[in-house]
Order: C-alpha cells, then sequence, then structure tokens
C-alpha cells in the first residue's frame, strides 16, 4: 500500500487549524476586551458544565478541565451481543482496554497519553479549547480541537506491516462545536480527519498490490447529554463515516447510554457499535453493524484530581 | 466462670463504646478577612446552581438537608455535623472560607469548584436552616 506524504497533510490539517484557531480566538480577546471596556473589570462569564467529562462515550467533548487537574480514565469495550448467553452477551467475550491519564498544565490545553490493549497500542494527545460559550450569548458555541498520535508497538514481523518506524503511526484529529441549549441539554458536533500511514493492502491477480483503504478517513460525529437528574443523565452518540474505501467500508456507530456524576468520578455505561476505543481506529475498522444488531457494552470511569 | 463473664461483658461494653465514639472537631478559627466576605451570588439562579453543586460534591457525606446523614458520613472520623443549625452562627465568608480550604476530613474544594460556584453553594447552605 503507498505510503501518502504524511507532512502534507499534516500541514494542510495544521493550516486549517490555525485559519480556525486564529480568527476565532482573536474574536475572543475582542469580546474579552470589549466587556473590559463596556464595564470596568466584569470578567466574561462563561458557560459551565457543557459537558461535565472529557467523553461521552466513544466521542471526545469540548470540555477542558480547569488548570491544574489530572485526569485518570478507564475505557472499556465487552465483546458484541452476537452468540447471545454462550459468552453472557459479550461480556465474557473479546474485550478492548485502554488506560489514560491527561493533565491541564494551563487554562484550556489538556495533553494526555493512553495505552490500548490491541496491538499494545500507545497515543499521546492534546485538547484545546479555542472558544468558549458565554453566559450572555456573545458567543454562542464552544469550539475545541482534539488531536492525537498513537503507534503500533508490535514487533516487526511477517504479520506485521512495518517497514519504517513511521509505518506504526496513525493520527487523528477532530474540530468540535457545541452548545449548551439548556440547563439540561447539551449538544456538539464535530468533523473528524484520522490518517494512518500504512495500511494493510492486497496483491491483485497481475500482482500489483492494490489498497483496501484510502490513508485518510474522514467522519462527523453528532453527541448529546440530557441532565435528568443533577447526578444522571442520558447521553447518545452518533458517528458517521464520509471516506469511501475499496474495501470493508466502516459501519456508523450509533450508542446510546447513561452517566452518573460524584464530586470526583465520572461513570459512563452504554450500548454502541464501536470497540476500537481509539478514534481513528474505531472511525476506519469498526465493521459491527448497528443495522445488524451487532451492539457491545462500554463503560468510562474518569476520576479528576485538583491541585 | 463468673468472672469470665464479667470480663467478656466489660469487653463487650468497651468495644461498643469505642464504636460509639467518634472525634468531635475542633473549633475552625477563620480568619478575620476571610470571614468578613461578602458573598456576591445570592441571586435565585445561584441558589439553583448551589443547589446542584451541593448534590453533586456534598451531599455524599453532608446528606442531602444537611443533617450530616449521608452515604459516606458513618465512614468519616470527624461528625459531619447539622448544617442547618452550624450555618447560622457563621457569616457567609466564614462558610466560603470552609468549603474553598477544607480541614481532616473535609476536602479542600478550591481547584474543583471556581468561585463563583463555592459562592453559590454557601447560599444554598444558608437555605437549609429555612
Amino acid at each position: 500500500m503507498k505510503k501518502q506524504p504524511i507532512r502534507y497533510i499534516l500541514a494542510g490539517v495544521l493550516t486549517a487549524l490555525c485559519c480556525i484557531a486564529l480568527p476565532l480566538a482573536s474574536l475572543q480577546a475582542q469580546t474579552d476586551s470589549s466587556a473590559a471596556k463596556l464595564v470596568a473589570k466584569k470578567k466574561v462569564a462563561y458557560t459551565k458544565y457543557t459537558f461535565e467529562g472529557n467523553f461521552i462515550m466513544d466521542e471526545q467533548t469540548v470540555m477542558v478541565p480547569s488548570a491544574k487537574s489530572l485526569e485518570f480514565v478507564f475505557q472499556h469495550r465487552f465483546g458484541t451481543f452476537n452468540n447471545g448467553f454462550t459468552d453472557l452477551f459479550g461480556i465474557f467475550g473479546g474485550a478492548h482496554i485502554r488506560l489514560g491519564l491527561a493533565y491541564t498544565p494551563i487554562d484550556r490545553l489538556q495533553i494526555g497519553a493512553g495505552i490500548y490493549s490491541e496491538n499494545m497500542g500507545v497515543d499521546i494527545n492534546a485538547k484545546y479549547a479555542i472558544l468558549k460559550q458565554t453566559k450572555d450569548g456573545r458567543i454562542p458555541v464552544s469550539i475545541s480541537w482534539y488531536g492525537n498520535v498513537q503507534m503500533d508497538t508490535r514487533k516487526k514481523d511477517a504479520s506485521t506491516l512495518f517497514v519504517t518506524f513511521s509505518d506504526r503511526l496513525s493520527f487523528f484529529n477532530q474540530i468540535m462545536i457545541a452548545r449548551k441549549v439548556t440547563e439540561k441539554l447539551s449538544v456538539q458536533g464535530s468533523f473528524n480527519v484520522s490518517h494512518f500511514n500504512n495500511l494493510e493492502g492486497y496483491l491483485d491477480e497481475n500482482g500489483g498490490v492494490q489498497p483496501m483503504y484510502k490513508n485518510t478517513h474522514l467522519s462527523f460525529s453528532l453527541a448529546g447529554r440530557y441532565k435528568i437528574t443533577d447526578k444522571f443523565s442520558a447521553i447518545a452518540a452518533y458517528c458517521q463515516p464520509l471516506t469511501q474505501h475499496p474495501m470493508n467500508n466502516p459501519h456508523p456507530n450509533v450508542s446510546l447510554g447513561g452517566e452518573i456524576r460524584t464530586s470526583g468520578h465520572t461513570f459512563q455505561v452504554y450500548v454502541g457499535n464501536y470497540d476500537g476505543i481509539v478514534p481513528q481506529l474505531s472511525n476506519l475498522y469498526n465493521q459491527n453493524d448497528y443495522t445488524k444488531g451487532q451492539f457491545l457494552i462500554g463503560f468510562n470511569i474518569d476520576r479528576f484530581w485538583s491541585f | 466462670m463468673q468472672n469470665k463473664i464479667i470480663a467478656l461483658c466489660a469487653l463487650t461494653g468497651l468495644f461498643i463504646a469505642g464504636a460509639a465514639f467518634r472525634y468531635q472537631p475542633k473549633p475552625w478559627a477563620v480568619p478575620a478577612p476571610a470571614a468578613a466576605k461578602a458573598n456576591p451570588n445570592k441571586s435565585a439562579e445561584d441558589l439553583t446552581a448551589g443547589k446542584a453543586l451541593y448534590s453533586k460534591h456534598c451531599t455524599s457525606c453532608h446528606g442531602k438537608t444537611g443533617l450530616g446523614d449521608g452515604p459516606k458520613a458513618s465512614e468519616l472520623k470527624t461528625e459531619p455535623g447539622d448544617l442547618s443549625k452550624d450555618v447560622a452562627s457563621q457569616t457567609d465568608g466564614a462558610l466560603f472560607f470552609k468549603i474553598t480550604e477544607g480541614r481532616d476530613d473535609m476536602p479542600k474544594f478550591k481547584g474543583k469548584m471556581d468561585d463563583e460556584e463555592r459562592w453559590q453553594v454557601v447560599t444554598f447552605v444558608r437555605s437549609l436552616k429555612k
């Protein structure tokens, strides 16, 4: 499978982010500056708790915790319901697990790292709150960027695809736009770009290498939360693939669940299609078809500390 | 045999007394400048927000109505007290200081909640006495 010139793609993504971030940051600064001029020393009042955790099931949220916060996340996905009671509807089937840590060194910026059970993938990630919704409606939405680099750490052998180091790498970038519509309802949409430096191909009848996938995969996601009580919310998410691949086109993800919040924890239990946890793996490789009832149970446990 | 029964009863009594004993909190001095601070968040909206924050951060120990009967209260070394009575003699600034800094079993909420949110909790806690 041919490698795409990754530096051009990354340059393009970074350029696009700058084109979005700089004017919006300037708008934020102008808004802040204007607010300060109009009313002396009046702080900009930002909308709080659009979401109260970094995740809505498989999706990131616009939330960046306050500065000097540490997050530990445990993400678990069981097997699908397909086998019925023989593996207790996937609970005793194969599982995917990710452990992650993230820290907010300064306001609006979170950096993190994680390790994932499939292929012992390790990832580093970052999230930045570009824009925050304000209470007075001057800024009607929150916008955040999330990105990661994941590395497949398996040994190089005949079964793996690694020729050079960069073959192990995949990338994910997304821009999330969210709005706290009412005190109970928050919604978010995001545009996602996944890129794999090297992917599996196949030999055609002439002995030529043909791609099974395109290296860059686009998708968009929708997510929402509805507060039922102060501590419990219903959560939902949907991710739609946009890129058409030569083979094995991924299926969308439909997920629905519940979220319980305490002072330091957020628990999410849900039913969905994605078992990949790391977003680019889920986005490209999901073959669980919701129209055929190929769902699985997943949960996220988030713990926050403030220093 | 009788002595053994007496000794067993005495030990049982000591055990029960020990289990029932809880450390009574020592006086919590609040610096005068902190105690003198006025609450800037006393609106009806702040009360509603404070109720939600109290529910999330405080009920596990202090209970839903501040009676100190939350599910974790029995695990604490320090009696959480009855907020509906305890707050009457304290200023808003003193309550804000205690929520901010914490002490012993009481965690510090500086960092977990911002200033506005801690004042909102004070507003709600003040309403518990009504």
